[in-house]
């Protein structure tokens, strides 16, 4: 197991948003996060990635227990993650976007920084290759010099995911990677995911959109107010009666 | 000893609390802060002598006049300098600087305008002092303290029950739902200004008679009624009240005390150490946090 | 692949600052031609004010935080720089850099809480620490610090060779401000730059990145409080008299003022604007009276015309000439 949540429970003030949740995430495959909304999930993503400390329960990423850990220090584990609302630095270029993700695994020193040392330039030059590489990866390379804001709103999501992979994670948390996206976007999208299993990364997403998921995930588990209501391949989710239930309401 | 210090030490501390006041309700109302307050104090003071004993006008006269001129005055700033770089969608930074800009030309303004030198009100009251528990208080002291108390019942009734207080806490806590029930906040912050400044203004007119008029009498003021309103909870009006009063009272008693030396790094120490130890202040105002 | 790409880089093109270099070398012995000696000492101001404004930089322009109380810093450099020459025989070389540390080291220790602190609060813990440190200054015992009265010191001096006269003082000081851009050059463009321009852009994804948020915004306070106390130090050797009234929040204001006319994010926007505000601040001298209701009254017009400063406006307007151009 890469990452296993064990009753984590996250309250705001009387509301308990997210309760009691275990989930154990393997190595090497895409797990799906789905839920009506209002389901806690991107709460659960927040608790895992450091933007609230869960009220209880445990978080154990890569047999470290990060639980409490602050945003950065999940990142520099190697955990990295999108957001739901693109959270992108907009008056950044593409390129330096992608270069503020590997901030974690450049090494020089600050003093290095200051005097330009040959080491500084030599590991610059290299991830600014790497970033190109990876814009590439997403044919962006040609708006590498543009501000990000001005991108579309496809290619912003996409360059989020890149920017996440800059860290090297050994996992990337995506929040509806898709939602805005138009349908060749969103293919587009599928094949990027499978690429990104195939460099080892491992991938628990978020995503509304059905088909998207049930194509690409290996394991599904499903929230339904803050807790766990069912998990499976997708083809046994989509079966699953209480799920039914769940998005279509009781009636 | 004691009482007479602490009676100054309230007279000062009323003036801070009503400055912080002012501070809290544009916070409030807008999310902004006002650097140019004490000096908006200054020219009350100024406008309150010229008008009481330069041109011999009844006090409750010059009283009116200068409220007036103040409303105006802060409206005025809201219109052509707030609104116009809120509008620009400028960076917050300018928008402070502009209030410090603001200041120095209302503060080199009126030495344009009345001079360097100091000015004394003629006396209000034809009884110089009162006496009250066994000591004797300057009458306008006295004014001072109880002006200010019932300044601040006015203001609490005014937020609390009339429909401009309401439009203000509704603007202040969501500007697009308050706009939706028929709220006006363009209106609503334009008044907050006029108000806070028709409360400079009216310290300016209690504190001018007390202190003397002279060009820097708000600068200092307007800092410290900083410090008195990070002391009760920024944006909370009454912890204004109480952190202004504690402030003024904590100042007199460190001069009487310690040394007057120190008065100004123990004001200013104090709000270092609330912002850095306990930014929400005694009243545990949240507006503040990140 | 990627060098071949143009790559952008913000910093003065080769050409641009050779030429600068030129002027600002010829600067001296041609204001001493036309008698203008006086102009000289104008300029070794502004030379030492870029270097506090550049500092200044980092952390507003750059980091996004804003600091009303750098005069502090100013003050610490001048006045420890003088103590440590004058009662502890430290050599002013050496002195100048010792109490800029001990202002980045207290620096330091203010922007650790600090850095939680939400725009407009940061503001006024600032304004509190610049207060407290003129007071304190104000307020010292006279047979040290000379307090309300002020102190005399020295010119700096290099193993005997002193910078007693303007002329050497301005190339001393080139030498400086040129260095300290160069530093200011190098830190932005690094992986600490990136992350501190990210910071202001949004601390939250900055988070997420793994930038240590709180980290990055103390040393980019670090980094503005040893040039301002190192400005604040060449300031006092220079005039080689200092009293209290330098170091008010008027002259934190007047950083700031620079800053932001002159543009932020910038190498050339602290340089244009500590130039072009010293410059007004002495023309405004000949209205003597109404000096500083002018100077207000122009920080306020080019608040409102010119938010991005002299050289983002300028940068605009060479921007829409060339897309006409491109046409």
């Amino acid at each position: 197991m890469l990452l296993s949540i064990e009753g984590v429970t996250v309250k705001f003030d009387s509301l308990i948003a997210v309760n009691n949740v275990s989930v154990n995430i393997a190595k090497g495959k895409i797990t799906g996060l789905i839920g009506p909304n209002g389901a806690g999930k991107t709460t659960l993503v927040n608790a895992i990635s450091g933007v609230y400390a869960p009220n209880a329960g445990k978080v154990v990423f890569d047999g470290e227990d990060i639980t409490g850990r602050r945003g950065y220090q999940i990142s520099k584990a190697g955990l990295a993650r999108t957001y739901q609302v693109i959270n992108l630095f907009e008056h950044m270029t593409v390129l330096e976007n992608v270069l503020v993700g590997m901030h974690t695994r450049l090494k020089s020193s600050l003093t290095a920084a200051f005097f330009k040392t040959r080491a500084e330039r030599a590991e610059e030059e290299a991830a600014r290759e790497k970033a190109f590489e990876l814009l590439r990866f997403v044919r962006l390379q040609d708006r590498f010099d543009n501000e990000a804001g001005s991108l579309s709103y496809g290619d912003q999501r996409r360059l989020e995911i890149i920017r996440g992979l800059a860290s090297d994670p050994k996992m990337v948390l995506l929040d509806e990677p898709a939602a805005g996206m138009n349908p060749v976007e969103k293919d587009d999208l599928d094949a990027m995911l499978r690429e990104i299993i195939n460099r080892g990364v491992t991938v628990l997403m978020i995503e509304h959109d059905m088909k998207l998921m049930m194509g690409v995930a290996d394991h599904v588990f499903v929230l339904n107010y803050g807790s766990k209501l069912a998990e499976g391949t997708p083809a046994e989710i989509q079966r699953n009666p209480d799920v039914i239930t769940a998005y279509l309401g009781d009636d | 000893m004691l009482a007479r210090v602490l009676v100054s030490g309230l007279v000062i501390g009323c003036i801070y609390g009503l400055i912080a006041l002012g501070y809290s309700l544009i916070y409030r109302a807008s999310g902004l802060m006002n650097f140019c307050q004490g000096d908006i104090l200054t020219i009350g003071a100024f406008l309150g002598y010229t008008f009481y004993a330069m041109l011999k006008l009844p006090f409750a006269v010059a009283f009116i006049l200068t409220i007036v001129l103040e409303i105006a005055l802060g409206m005025l700033l809201e219109r052509a300098v707030i609104r116009r770089l809120l509008g620009k969608k400028v960076d917050g930074t300018y928008i402070v600087l502009a209030t410090i800009a603001v200041s120095y030309m209302l503060q080199n303004g009126a030495i344009l305008g009345w001079g360097t030198r100091i000015f004394y009100f003629p006396p209000i009251f034809s009884v110089l002092s009162v006496r009250v528990f066994d000591i004797n208080i300057q009458s306008e002291a006295a004014f001072c303290i109880v002006a200010s108390v019932i300044l601040m019942i006015v203001l609490h009734i005014f937020v609390k029950y009339t429909a401009y207080g309401t439009a203000m806490r509704a603007s202040a806590m969501d500007a697009k739902a308050a706009k939706a029930c028929g709220v006006d906040p363009a209106m609503t912050i334009a008044l907050t200004w006029g108000i806070s400044a028709a409360i400079g203004g009216l310290c300016g007119m209690l504190i001018g008679p007390v202190y003397g008029v002279f060009i820097t009498l708000g600068a200092a003021i307007g800092r410290k009624g900083f410090a008195g309103a990070v002391i009760g909870g920024f944006g909370n009006m009454y912890g204004a009240l109480l952190g202004g009063a504690l402030l003024g009272i904590i100042e007199t008693v460190t001069t009487a005390y310690v040394s007057s030396i120190y008065k100004d790094v123990v004001s200013y120490g104090l709000l270092l150490v609330f912002l850095l130890i306990k930014p929400t202040g005694i009243f545990n105002e949240r507006a503040i946090a990140d | 692949m990627a060098d071949k790409l143009n790559l952008k880089t913000k910093s003065v093109s080769g050409p641009t600052a050779a030429i600068l270099l030129l002027v600002a070398l010829a600067i001296p012995p041609f204001l001493s031609a036309i008698n203008l000696n006086y102009g000289i000492l104008i300029c070794c101001f502004v030379l030492l004010y870029v270097v506090a404004v550049s500092g200044l930089d980092v952390v507003f322009g750059y980091s996004g935080q804003i600091s009303l109380g750098h005069a502090a810093y100013f003050a610490i450099g001048a006045y420890g720089s003088i103590m440590l020459h004058k009662y502890f025989g430290v050599t002013i070389v050496f002195s100048m850099l010792i109490a800029s540390a001990v202002a980045t080291i207290i620096g330091i220790v203010i922007a650790y809480p600090a850095s939680r602190l939400r725009f407009h609060f940061l503001s006024l813990s600032t304004i509190a620490f610049g207060e407290i440190v003129y007071q304190l200054v104000l307020q010292s015992p006279s047979a040290v610090t000379g307090n309300s009265l002020g102190i005399f010191t020295e010119p700096i001096s290099f193993f005997g060779f002193k910078l007693d006269t303007y002329t050497r003082f301005y190339y001393y000081g080139l030498a400086v401000m040129v260095i300290s851009l160069i530093l200011k050059n190098n830190l932005i463009n690094s992986k600490t730059g990136r992350a501190l321009i990210a910071i202001r852009e949004n601390a939250h994804a900055a988070d997420g990145a793994g930038i240590n948020v709180t980290r990055h915004k103390v040393i980019a306070f670090a980094v503005s409080t040893f040039y301002c106390a190192y400005a604040g130090a060449m300031y006092a050797h220079l005039v080689r008299f200092i009293s209290p009234d330098t170091f008010m929040f008027r002259q934190s204001v007047l950083f700031l003022t620079m800053l932001l006319f002159g543009g932020t994010g910038s190498l050339l926007g602290p340089v244009i604007g500590a130039f072009s505000v010293t410059l007004l601040n002495e023309a405004l001298r000949v209205a003597e009276k109404y000096q500083m209701f002018i100077y207000g009254t122009l920080m306020l017009l080019v608040i409102i015309a010119l938010p991005g400063g002299i050289y983002g406006s300028l940068k605009r307007l060479l921007n829409r000439f060339k897309r006409k151009e491109a046409r």
